[in-house]
């Protein structure tokens, strides 16, 4: 008995501990990330102009209708939309055929992973900077399309016109991130037990079977947690875009929403206006990470 | 023995198909890297020549010079760069420090609604920067944090993934070997520090790398916050220097050179941690 109550103190001692060892941490994630997040979703309501003193002018859903009203917005949201679905399906598909490909060789197996993770080491102001280059009229991209395609001299305006210009954001950030996501496939295909393939080659199964019917599947996990970051990367990619304006490509067809939270809030300084968007960027995430779960789920069950 | 031969064939067609993806792919990645580095070595005419020369003829250090100098001949490239490293440093300690008290906490203490603040961190993870940016901001302002390290370094003081991390390191760290020390007489504090942060060290390797390379390749957030160039980051720099009309193409990668070589320099001497940090996310999860 005596020693239960003073087993409890020591319980109690330690839990004052933990507490205290949580605390800083607590109160930094409060007010830096969880209050300006409830801040941003309750300012969507308000009308504020950055550089002026007066208080928040409350207007409802009027930020939300503007927006909705707004051509500005729906070409944010296609900019959005063409850029993260073509940048997540580039990154999902090479990142898996990399992963399959390097685990394949038995040799290079550790120069080819540096090699296509060094990208994601440069900052992505850097990849922009390397990009604007070669994406120049003089630039290395023209030169190679051109000796491939056999039409000396042509300019593909990969800066200027709209399709080119979100081809070439995709292509960097594809560009710098593949490697990172080859990697984490790579570990995964690593948890595999070898002898399920062993298996497969001795009951004659093809190379394309043994990745339909063994990697593909147990695969699952890791791709379900590298689709769900790619996505949600490709939502909140902006420095390239950012760069690229800067340097004086057209923003309409890169204006991805992030992009357009910048200029809202910094250009025109509509703080509400500016977080009605991002409420509805971080709507879009949340919808799409709980889509990809769902899916993945449902999945899991007409396997069974 | 016609079958084998077929089925070596194959994998011969196979083994070349491989390669030739691989190929194209090594040519895509590293194609960009080797072209930032010859072309920093090059006078403009040379970078844009048609055809581009993969190896300069001339070393054009004067690039470097034009780098660093800046147009307007007043060095902010130094300053930035100090700003770089001493905010990406500052926020690296920082968090790993807070990261392991936190995740040493969450894991091995019981404590009221010990759920609840796992929980929330957790959902603190998903809650995207640009997101919160624009209230971050105003808080920011409020505080008087503009042009300041404060204002560039606080708000990363720490971060809920390292947190989560650490948590789940230190949860298969041994209990007993805690027991001992406690019976031995060591306090919380001297356990924390001598045993704790010690056998920690890969999973804080991790952490550190992961945090400092972000911060490195932070741009929207010194965007916002550090107006005045003496408090600009590189990416701010790089950005900048880009737009400004006297800067020809090898100067700009001239200045992207300089601004990766830091964390290049940490690349090769870490890769290990570097790679661990993508395999870590699979591995938790998996």
């Amino acid at each position: 008995m005596r020693r239960a109550r003073g087993s409890k103190g020591v319980v109690a001692r330690r839990g004052r501990w933990g507490w205290a060892l949580v605390l800083p941490t607590l109160v930094i994630l409060g007010l830096f990330s969880v209050y300006p997040m409830g801040n941003a979703f309750y300012l969507s309501f308000f009308q504020k102009h950055l550089l002026s003193n007066a208080p928040p002018k409350f207007v409802g859903f009027g930020n939300y209708l503007y927006l909705f009203r707004s051509p500005a917005f729906w070409n944010s949201l296609r900019a959005t939309g063409i850029f993260a679905g073509g940048a997540f399906a580039m990154l999902v598909g090479l990142s898996l055929l990399l992963a399959v490909f390097i685990s394949s060789r038995k040799r290079f197996q550790r120069f080819l992973q540096l090699a296509f993770f060094s990208p994601a080491v440069v900052s992505t102001v850097v990849a922009a900077a390397i990009w604007l280059l070669i994406f120049d009229p003089r630039g290395i991209a023209n030169q190679l399309v051109n000796a491939l395609a056999g039409t000396p001299g042509v300019d593909r305006k990969w800066l200027v016109e709209p399709g080119m210009l979100q081809l070439a954001t995709m292509l960097v950030y594809v560009w710098k991130y593949v490697g990172y996501f080859t990697i984490i496939f790579i570990a995964g295909i690593g948890t595999i037990p070898r002898s399920l393939y062993e298996a497969a080659r001795v009951d004659g199964a093809s190379a394309w079977q043994a990745f339909s019917r063994i990697t593909l599947p147990l695969l699952k996990p890791t791709t379900l947690l590298v689709s769900v970051v790619a996505m949600i990367q490709c939502l909140r990619t902006f420095s390239t875009q950012y760069l690229f304006t800067q340097a004086g490509s057209p923003r309409g067809p890169i204006d991805v929403i992030t992009l357009n939270v910048y200029y809202t809030a910094v250009r025109t300084f509509q703080i509400g206006r500016a977080s009605a968007l991002s409420i509805i960027l971080f709507a879009i995430m949340l919808f799409l990470s709980w889509l990809q779960f769902r899916v993945a789920r449902s999945e899991e069950v007409s396997y069974l | 023995m016609i079958r084998r031969r077929l089925v070596r064939g194959r994998s011969l067609v196979a083994t070349i198909g491989v390669w030739l993806v691989l190929g194209v792919m090594l040519v895509y990645i590293l194609g960009p890297l080797l072209f930032m580095v010859t072309a920093s070595l090059m006078p403009a005419v040379e970078v844009t020549r048609i055809p581009y020369r993969w190896i300069p003829r001339t070393f054009y250090w004067q690039n470097f010079w034009q780098a660093i100098r800046g147009n307007d001949g007043r060095f902010y490239f130094v300053r930035n760069m100090i700003n770089s490293v001493v905010v990406a440093t500052a926020i690296t300690f920082s968090t790993v420090i807070l990261s392991t008290m936190a995740g040493y906490g969450l894991a091995k203490f019981e404590f009221r609604g010990r759920r609840t603040v796992m929980l929330l961190i957790v959902a603190t993870m998903m809650i995207p920067f640009q997101v919160i940016m624009i209230p971050l901001y105003l808080i920011a302002m409020r505080m008087g944090m503009q042009d300041s390290y404060a204002g560039l370094i606080v708000p990363f003081l720490v971060n809920a993934f390292g947190v989560f991390l650490m948590r789940q390191h230190l949860l298969t760290f041994p209990n007993e070997i805690l027991d001992a020390a406690r019976i031995d007489g060591a306090s919380e504090l001297q356990i924390l520090r001598r045993i704790v942060f010690p056998s920690s060290w890969p999973a804080i390797a991790t952490l550190a790398i992961l945090t400092f390379r972000s911060q490195w390749d932070n741009l929207i957030w010194p965007l916002l916050i550090a107006q005045s160039r003496h408090m600009q980051t590189i990416p701010q720099y790089i950005t900048l220097f880009t737009e400004e009309k006297y800067t020809d193409e090898g100067a700009m990668m001239a200045a992207a050179v300089l601004a990766s070589l830091p964390i290049v320099i940490l690349f090769f001497g870490l890769s290990r941690y570097f790679v661990g940090g993508a395999r870590l996310f699979s591995a938790h999860k998996g």
